[in-house]
């Protein structure tokens, strides 16, 4: 094999990390804080909707992904102000933004009259970087200074102290004079705003498209990613890239001639989504969460 | 900073509080909408001086923690004005306390279980939210357990650390602030009588560097061994304040209570051949490493109450848990009123009528998002009149919770609205000991019974442990209280390691022997 097609698969694996590690770490933040978000997925299809709608209406790619990440935001409120002011269940909100970012997003599909696919034009596609082996995109650097920056956040600032606070012990948080439920909610936005902008990448950068199965379950695997790396997000960033080499992996050997021929591309395409399974069940029983998770707090 | 132990009668200063007054609350009262008519509190007056232990006593639902958190800024007051050092302030959290100089260290540990010692600090730490004093607050932690003697290591992990060790960590977690008052609510109720003696040490070694003191308590011994003055409390209303050396134990007990208790309860001699429990060469799960090879083995007869005192985790839980059936011993036999009930399940336990009076009472003695009425009948639901044919008979089940509600005093709003979680734990355990034995069940495994009672509901309780095992009921008592361990016992064992030591009859048991072998250290006492 040439070296061109280790780059190649190594380009592939590191464009597949990015979705997949923004939504876990922006998961991360806001579970750290107690509050646990089931719909990511919803929010990255969203994201791929408002970020294609907002690099159109724009002629920017610029525009595009931050209309994604204020889509992501504006979700994440929501769910943030169900889950600590109204009290919600975060589970049934969460699996409420999928079913309606489901069904949304196929709507709008419809109106824009490319039922099931809409495409995104090449020049209003985030322009990657070109690199000697090949082409890289912008947000392979972002998503990996990102996953460090976070990790900084809730490790080394007072910050994060006070964010894991509210999400180990909100009780705690609040006799020491702590804002719970709006440190929740900040995080909760800024959880958003990630897996928005890791939608409006799949849209206006990766993918140039939108469709209704454009996440294919990558919310869910961001999910599982951050149950492996018990809220580390440098872990995250590691699981993003395990998962990314073998969707890698998989494209690379569903066309290169040769092998496309033997192994059948649908079995290769089940690779990442087992992986990301058997390290993640690999890795239950041995993080910790914290005790506030999902709970919303109430001061008695 | 000496260590010795106090003696807990005198040592008190005897000379009167002449510091200046740091808090005064005048007119302070309290309300609460809906449930409670009454006023929490009703117009109190209350001060703290510089130097001074002042202690706040009184029964449960006196109103002394409601005081301290409208005090400390944790509650708003309807009523009434708080001066510090002679200016009116109002607080609006507990930050603005702290700005003032006053802070609490509340009864429930408030503690982030992941974190050191020194991060927990850093939660309550007004400092910008990219900073990270991680090293300067380890430093000054190091100087504050040095100069207290406090004895915490400000990096370990506080989920790691003892109950007492806990108490520490909130102590060090208000002194960083260096608060001119301090609000202690029942600082003792986790603590050894040893570990109390050490905490009034240092609430002394505090109160002489000019600080003020509030050391919330409902226990006598204690009172005598920390205070200067003492407010005495009763249902939201003042029953005065006066200075520890005007007033006796039995003035003040009167005076809170109405009624003394008594170190060793008198009863008729009862003695039954009939065996409630037997336990031969038993070594529950999660001991195997640590207990004696040979194991528990001991008996209970029918009529008769065993105590089983120790510091907690010295393999209670481990015990409590192979005797009703929730884990499964690692070996060993347990023979309950004459059949074997070795790995069985717990429900057969229930139905052999082995009642479990459970130590975490919010986590294993009710579910927290169940109605009141739906606790109570939360063991007997299967049984007539409860339920038919697997339909439950709500009238039935109201009726049943509504007498044990009236009985045993519990301050309930509603039985099919109330939610147990919103309940204080004092009125979980009067739900808990009405469901666990208005069946006058055969054998009755009580973890600390009276844990969180007032001393009226504890005599309630005292009362009907001793009429039940009149009534032929073999009581286990699993307790950290030796009061209560003293008072209630026909014998008297203590809990090390994962073995039994000792047992000695209750009635000339010696406390001081009992309290050396709690702390392993009976070869001195020898």
């Amino acid at each position: 094999m040439e070296m061109a097609h280790l780059w190649g698969i190594l380009f592939l694996s590191l464009h597949a990390m990015v979705p997949i590690t923004l939504a876990a770490i922006g998961e991360t933040i806001e579970e750290s804080a107690g509050l646990f978000n089931i719909g990511l997925e919803g929010i990255l299809l969203l994201g791929a909707l408002a970020g294609a709608l907002g690099a159109e209406a724009s002629g920017s790619a610029s525009i595009g992904l931050l209309s994604g990440m204020t889509a992501g935001a504006l979700v994440g409120l929501l769910f943030g102000w169900i889950g600590t002011t109204l009290r919600g269940s975060q589970l049934i909100t969460g699996v409420g933004i999928n079913l309606f970012a489901l069904g949304f997003v196929a709507l709008m599909l419809t109106v824009l009259g490319a039922p099931g696919f809409h495409s995104v034009s090449r020049e209003i596609q985030v322009p990657l970087i070109p690199l000697g082996v090949g082409s890289l995109s912008p947000l392979v650097p972002v998503t990996i200074v990102l996953a460090f920056a976070v990790w900084w956040l809730l490790r080394r600032t007072q910050l994060g102290i006070w964010i894991r606070a509210a999400g180990d012990n909100p009780g705690a948080a609040d006799v020491a004079g702590l804002p719970v439920n709006a440190l929740r909610l900040g995080t909760a936005v800024a959880a958003g705003m990630l897996a928005g902008l890791a939608g409006a990448y799949l849209s206006v950068d990766w993918f140039g498209a939108v469709t209704k199965e454009i996440t294919a379950g990558r919310g869910f695997i961001a999910l599982a990613i951050v149950v492996f790396s018990g809220l580390n997000p440098l872990l995250a960033l590691l699981g993003g890239f395990i998962f990314g080499l073998f969707d890698g992996l998989a494209t690379w050997v569903a066309t290169y001639p040769g092998i496309k021929e033997i192994i059948p591309w649908q079995f290769v395409a089940m690779a990442p989504y087992i992986v990301t399974l058997a390290v993640v069940a690999g890795g239950i029983g041995r993080v910790r969460f914290p005790k506030g998770l999902g709970v919303p707090y109430l001061r008695e | 900073m000496a260590n010795s132990a106090i003696d807990p009668k005198g040592q008190a200063p005897k000379t009167p509080v002449h510091g200046q007054i740091l808090l005064e609350a005048r007119g302070l009262s309290k309300g609460f909408p809906g449930v409670w008519k009454h006023l929490i509190l009703d117009h109190l007056d209350f001060d703290v001086r510089a130097g001074e232990v002042h202690t706040l006593l009184g029964e449960n639902g006196a109103g002394k923690t409601v005081i301290a958190n409208i005090l400390s800024g944790y509650y708003g007051k309807t009523d009434g004005e708080i001066r510090v050092k002679g200016k009116l302030v109002s607080f609006d959290s507990p930050r603005d306390g702290l700005a003032h100089g006053i802070a609490m260290v509340h009864q429930d540990l408030m503690l982030v279980g992941a974190f050191t010692v020194a991060q927990n600090v850093m939660v309550g730490l007004k400092a910008p939210p990219f900073s990270f004093r991680l090293h300067q607050v380890e430093r000054k932690l190091d100087e504050l357990v040095a100069h207290y003697g406090l004895q915490v290591d400000p990096r370990a992990r506080v989920e790691d650390l003892s109950a007492g060790e806990q108490q520490r960590v909130e102590i060090l977690k208000v002194l960083f602030h260096e608060p001119e008052v301090l609000f202690l609510d029942e600082p003792t109720s986790l603590l050894t009588p040893h570990e109390a003696d050490q905490l009034f040490v240092v609430l002394r070694a505090m109160a002489d560097e000019g600080k003020g003191i509030v050391f919330i308590s409902h226990k006598m011994r204690e009172v005598f061994a920390v205070s200067d003055r003492v407010t005495v409390l009763k249902l939201g209303k003042m029953q005065g304040t006066c200075h520890i050396s005007e007033t006796t134990e039995d003035e003040l007990t009167r005076r809170t209570f109405g009624e003394t208790v008594p170190d060793y309860m008198e009863r008729p001699a009862v003695r039954s051949d009939k065996l409630a429990i037997k336990v031969s060469n038993l070594i529950p799960q999660g001991l195997e490493k640590k207990a004696p090879k040979s194991g528990f083995s001991f008996t209970l007869r029918q009529g008769e109450i065993l105590g089983l005192a120790g510091v907690a985790g010295n393999g209670q839980s481990e015990l409590i848990a192979s005797i009703t059936g929730l884990a499964s011993p690692a070996s060993g036999q347990i023979i309950i009123l004459g059949e074997d009930m070795t790995k069985r399940s717990p429900r057969a336990f229930i139905e052999k009528g082995v009642a479990h009076i459970p130590e975490r009472r919010r986590e294993m003695g009710i579910v927290e998002q169940m109605f009141v009425a739906e606790n109570v009948v939360l063991k007997d639901y299967r049984q007539t009149p409860f339920s038919r044919n697997t339909v439950l008979n709500h009238h039935e089940i109201t009726a049943h919770a509504q007498d044990i509600v009236a009985r045993f005093n519990a301050l309930v709003p509603d039985l099919w609205d109330t939610e147990c979680r919103i309940l204080s734990g004092g009125n979980i355990q009067r739900l808990i000991l009405g469901r666990e034995t208005w069946r006058k069940p055969p054998v009755i495994i009580a973890s600390h019974p009276t844990e969180g009672l007032d001393a009226k509901a504890i005599r309630h309780t005292w009362d009907l442990f001793l009429e039940l095992r009149e009534q032929g009921s073999g009581i286990l008592l699993i307790s950290e209280d030796l009061d209560e361990i003293m008072s209630l016992s026909d014998r008297i064992g203590v809990m090390f390691e994962g073995a039994i030591v000792g047992v000695v009859e209750g009635q000339d048991a010696d406390r001081e022997l009992l309290g050396h072998w709690m702390a392993g250290t009976a070869a001195q006492a020898a």
